[in-house]
């Protein structure tokens, strides 16, 4: 078992940058990662007249310890430019455990670091496609500043059948929103509302925390 | 208000205002990338061995231009107008679970578009010359029509019923092979650029989310290996039916002098072509979308159902297609197509045979870059693979294929005695051979790429290339020679991009997994 020492990294980013980034944390030490497409939302009104909204966005995922972890989003950070907008985004959830990595070696120095107030939540909700942007709509009312979409099969208890030879897994669809602390109630609250997440078989909704971000700006 | 964590740097906005760089922009420089390759090629050719026309030249870059405009709106009205109402139409169909529902919309699907496609028309044109006239040509686009639905609905059928594309593909072709041993040299080239006549700007894409639809239901592997192939197996139906078509209407000599595209006068104005072209244009891409623009309707009101947003999207979509296509098919026949003819031409009259194969090499080098489907595609083979095949590799390897086919094709204009069969035969035979070897991924892609290869750019501009070619040397005969570019455009990437699918093979084997 391992202690919260191993965090899950995620960058969002402009497609086709998405390996560089996965190169750049393997040189700091991370011994690999994860890459899918996903598909971002702009906000801006004359775009979404035209409904140019959609941007192919690349997600990668690593895990890494913390401290190591700590250095590669800031290098990322620092090499991609999130400081300013719409040059992408990263975060860090802490990791009950992990399996399969055999150079996750767990590390017993503790370092404390002032920042470990969670400012950020991510919130994931898995809905049947063609519902991704209802949800992203329905979390922008409540403040949230957009979101990606991953596309994505399943298969839950109340949906599960073979159509002629094939077996069928549902068309789903990811949504990852992060938002501010604060707001994340009235984003779920929206949300829940407007899928019906009550129901069953409407979607599911869960809530990481996150560590660190980047990339991320308050609407102010 | 809140204390920031140091990591957050200032108070601005997400996502609002900075959004210049939009997609539109995005597309935008992804085609001008591809576009200017064959422009500076050209512009180079002019300035070397084969000095063109001023007025021609202006009319070439101003083409380029509209082309690069065209098919960037193009391609942002296809990610959400076209693809969309294809997968949409793939999923809803397969959802009812009645095979006789597929098959009777594979049928319907594919008769209506494929009887909408303006390239389809023009080769109902020239095989009605070709055959002396005995049939009319809207004969000819239904017949054609019916096998281009037969095969759709074939090729919708496999992927329901997980039938393995190889075996289906070797059926086919098999068939091809022995109807071809009844049809003459002409006939023969004419079949096979059907092919490439209904594959056009509009049903590619189509065509391609229509396969992903079906395919991105299933669970597991299978999903992805059978996301592509139905444009290659639909492709079939026109060859399929053209041949045996000449079977049955064996009334007169196939002599033929029609060339289907006229050569029309330089003339001195740079403009006039453009807006003789944009009218036609207007409307030929209207009858072209009308189809599809029916299914959605009729298919919305019986089951999508969409919400107004997402209704309005695809319509939104559909008019960007439009636009796009109308600029892009200007560019093309006002600016491309003339200065095709003339490279071609004053290229063949230099006497040196080596040049005309090398330039036809490079030409197809660049040319297939500025195919609007195969963005469509490659875009495609990213989503499905989740990005691992590249769309630079396949990019790549398709034009080598295709420098492969126009080069060959120079080949044969150059040497009398070398017929088209003399290198459909072999690349068939060796087509087939790979998909038994290759991952049936790459089986489905390299078949789709077929159809892909043989679109509006080279049905037009390469086209035009070979036949100025055939017009300068003596002794290679315009339709028999200039003819089979299409064929064989439609061909080498079959071969190319299988053999990507076997260093593919090769490599992804995991290196140190130890023990």
């Amino acid at each position: 078992m391992i202690s919260s020492k191993y965090n899950l990294c995620c960058v969002i980013i402009d497609y086709g940058l998405g390996s560089k980034v996965l190169k750049l944390a393997k040189d700091i030490g991370v011994s690999g990662g994860t890459i899918f497409l996903g598909k971002g939302s702009a906000k801006n009104y004359l775009l979404e007249w035209f409904d140019l909204t959609d941007i192919r966005k690349e997600i990668v995922l690593f895990l890494a310890e913390e401290h190591v972890a700590e250095n590669v989003l800031d290098a990322i950070n620092k090499k991609f430019k999130f400081c300013k907008p719409n040059h992408g985004i990263a975060f860090c959830s802490p990791l009950e455990n992990i399996v399969g990595s055999r150079s996750c070696h767990v590390d017993k120095i503790k370092e404390s670091r002032g920042s470990d107030d969670i400012m950020y939540k991510a919130i994931f909700t898995i809905v049947d496609r063609g519902n991704a942007e209802s949800v992203i709509d329905a979390a922008e009312k409540a403040g949230s500043q957009g979101g990606t979409i991953i596309n994505a099969r399943g298969s839950g208890i109340h949906e599960k059948s073979t159509l002629f030879a094939m077996t069928v897994e549902p068309e789903k669809e990811i949504v990852l929103i992060l938002s501010e602390k604060d707001k994340t109630e009235a984003i779920v609250e929206s949300i829940k509302n407007e899928i019906k997440l009550e129901n069953p078989g409407n979607g599911i909704l869960f809530i990481l925390d996150t560590i660190s971000t980047y990339g991320i700006f308050k609407d102010n | 208000m809140f204390p920031f964590p140091h990591s957050i740097f200032s108070l601005q906005l997400e996502k609002k205002e900075v959004m210049s760089i939009n997609i539109l922009y995005e597309k935008f420089k992804e085609v001008s990338f591809t576009v200017l390759p064959v422009t500076i090629l050209v512009v180079i050719l002019n300035f070397t061995i084969t000095p063109i026309d001023h007025i021609l030249m202006y009319r070439f870059l101003l083409g380029a231009l509209l082309i690069i405009i065209g098919m960037s709106i193009f391609l942002v009205g296809t990610d959400i107008g076209i693809s969309p109402l294809g997968s949409l139409l793939g999923s809803t169909v397969t959802k009812t679970n009645k095979t006789a529902i597929v098959i009777f919309s594979g049928i319907l699907l594919g008769f209506i578009i494929s009887v909408a496609e303006p390239d389809l028309h023009i080769l109902a044109g020239q095989v009605q010359d070709a055959t002396g006239g005995a049939t009319s040509k809207i004969n000819i686009v239904m017949i054609v029509s019916i096998g281009v639905a037969l095969l759709l609905s074939t090729g919708l059928f496999r992927i329901i019923r997980n039938l393995k594309l190889n075996r289906l593909l070797t059926i086919i072709y098999g068939v091809i092979f022995i109807l071809a041993l009844f049809t003459s040299p002409e006939f023969l080239a004419i079949s096979f650029d059907a092919s490439g006549a209904t594959t056009g700007a509009l049903t590619v894409p189509f065509m391609l989310a229509l396969g992903l639809g079906v395919s991105s239901l299933k669970a597991g592997k299978n999903s992805e290996d059978d996301s592509f192939g139905l444009v290659g197996v639909t492709s079939t139906g026109a060859i399929l039916s053209v041949m045996i078509f000449r079977l049955f209407a064996k009334s007169k000599d196939s002599t033929i002098e029609a060339s289907t595209i006229v050569a029309k006068e330089i003339n001195s104005s740079i403009f006039r072509p453009f807006l003789e072209q944009i009218p036609h244009m207007v409307k030929e891409m209207f009858i072209a979308l009308l189809p599809l623009v029916i299914i959605f309707l009729i298919f919305n009101a019986i089951s999508f159902r969409l919400s107004k947003k997402k209704f309005g999207k695809i319509v939104k979509g559909f008019a960007y297609t439009y636009i796009g296509l109308i600029l892009f098919q200007t560019g093309v026949n006002a600016g491309f197509m003339e200065v095709g003819k003339v490279v071609g031409h004053s290229i063949a009259s230099l006497d040196n045979d080596l040049i005309v194969i090398a330039i036809g090499f490079i030409l197809g080098l660049v040319v297939i870059l500025a195919e609007p489907a195969v963005h469509v595609l490659t875009e495609q083979i990213e989503d499905v693979t989740s990005g691992s095949i590249k769309r630079k590799v396949i990019l790549f390897t398709l034009s080598i294929g295709v420098a492969f086919a126009v080069s060959l094709s120079m080949v044969r204009i150059v040497v009398p005695g070398l017929q088209l069969w003399h290198f459909l035969l072999p690349g068939y035979l060796i087509s087939i051979f790979l998909s038994y070897k290759v991952p049936s991924l790459f089986v489905g892609i390299a078949f789709d790429s077929g159809g892909v290869a043989s679109g509006p750019m080279t049905a037009t501009f390469v086209l035009a290339f070979a036949q100025g070619a055939a017009e300068a040397i003596d002794g290679a005969n315009v339709l028999v020679d200039g003819f089979g570019v299409i064929a064989m455009v439609a061909m080498t990437p079959l071969i190319a991009l299988q053999i990507l699918g076997l260093i593919y093979k090769i490599k992804s084997v995991k290196k140190d997994v130890d023990g």
